[in-house]
């Protein structure tokens, strides 16, 4: 089996990148032959993440264009209250967190342990219907 | 010899300079309110230049009239100047300033702003065809553009400014969700809610409940925009802002 392709980039975590890191998610779903709403969705994910990580120094973003959609990490991430955030069995029933927003976005999402305590967060988004 | 249209520009002049006189010198509102209603017209024309721009062109109306009421206000009777001469710049001012406010409109190139406008109709006309979201390349072809500019004009109607979220984003003024009056469920009863509620509460009712459609229905894009009578498009901006404007309340 081919190895999937794959992208890497590391942008500023400063808000005006938010745009910029936006339009590269969406070519990279293009690219993958993804429908509107699931580009919508990916870019929400990484968006929602990136601002939960705060505003300071650079995050790293790849991205794996598997057969079936896409495997975005995005970190090492400093902020400790993304994963205490992520790593409880369930979301808070009615809030709206970034657990309840990555789980209605994503098809699936997990937290992975980087070294000095940092995590690095997974994003697995599906094509879906759009082919 | 002054030709008949001369001559009726002149008694127009003289029309406003005497309406300028009563406003000024005896506090006459209704003068003033003669004067907006005379110059409504040219504030219509000026305002249809920027039309298309991914604001109603209502509202853009409705920031040129400011323009003209400040050129009333402001305007000098000593000055030999006709009332729409003064008064154009000031109109255009103030719509460009509306534009700058929200930061995108005016330095965004007018090719990516009119396929940005054309977006969300073809989104919802290819996926009312097609039974499915459609791909990038899709919106590219019908709107026979590369995939890259598509990208970039939807960015360009996303842009991350501090828009009121009250305020329509194009294609419809009215709110559906206002006149049925439905009642919030969901979030807003959960015992968890302390340090969210007040962000939440602060949104429009039509975000608040599209946010519940989302994120505890499930309910994607598509069928929430059905059901709230907007575009596909207009709903995934609404929840961006919505979720940004909820975490800078929180900060």
């Amino acid at each position: 089996m081919p190895e999937p392709d794959q992208i890497s980039f590391e942008a500023p975590l400063e808000a005006a990148f938010g745009p910029v890191v936006r339009l590269i998610v969406g070519g990279i779903a293009e690219r993958a032959d993804f429908g509107f709403e699931a580009m919508d969705d990916l870019q929400l994910a990484v968006e929602r993440l990136l601002v939960e990580a705060g505003s300071d120094g650079n995050v790293k973003l790849s991205f794996e264009l598997r057969g079936d959609g896409i495997r975005t990490r995005v970190g090492p991430l400093r902020e400790r209250g993304i994963a205490e955030a992520l790593q409880d069995s369930e979301g808070k029933p009615g809030t709206l967190d970034l657990q309840r927003i990555l789980s209605t976005v994503v098809d699936s999402y997990g937290v992975e342990q980087a070294a000095d305590g940092h995590i690095v967060v997974r994003l697995e988004k599906l094509r879906g219907v759009a082919l | 010899m002054s030709t008949a249209k001369e001559s009726g520009r002149l008694q127009l002049r003289d029309a406003d300079r005497e309406l300028l006189r009563r406003y000024h010198e005896l506090g006459d509102e209704s003068a003033r309110d003669a004067l907006v209603e005379r110059h409504m017209p040219l504030v219509r024309s000026l305002a249809r230049r920027y039309a298309g721009r991914g604001e109603p062109l209502e509202d853009i109306e409705q920031v040129g009239a400011i323009g003209l009421i400040k050129a009333i206000d402001r305007f000098d009777l000593e000055r030999e100047v006709a009332l729409a001469t003064y008064a154009t710049p000031n109109v255009v001012g103030e719509i460009k300033r509306h534009f700058r406010d929200k930061g995108w409109a005016i330095r965004v190139p007018r090719a990516l702003q009119e396929m940005n406008a054309k977006m969300s109709a073809t989104i919802d006309r290819l996926t009312s065809t097609l039974g499915r979201s459609p791909s990038i390349g899709e919106i590219a072809e019908s709107l026979q553009a590369t995939p890259e500019e598509v990208l970039e004009a939807m960015e360009v109607g996303s842009a991350y400014t501090t828009l009121s979220l009250s305020a329509p984003v194009g294609e419809d003024a009215a709110d559906p969700l206002e006149v049925i009056g439905k009642e919030d469920e969901g979030f807003e009863h959960s015992e968890d809610r302390e340090e969210l509620a007040p962000a939440l509460a602060r949104l429009p009712q039509r975000e608040r409940e599209i946010l519940r459609m989302r994120f505890e229905e499930g309910l994607p894009q598509t069928q929430i925009a059905e059901q709230v009578g907007l575009s596909q498009m207009h709903v995934s901006r609404l929840i961006r802002r919505s979720l940004m404007a909820m975490r800078e309340e929180l900060d």
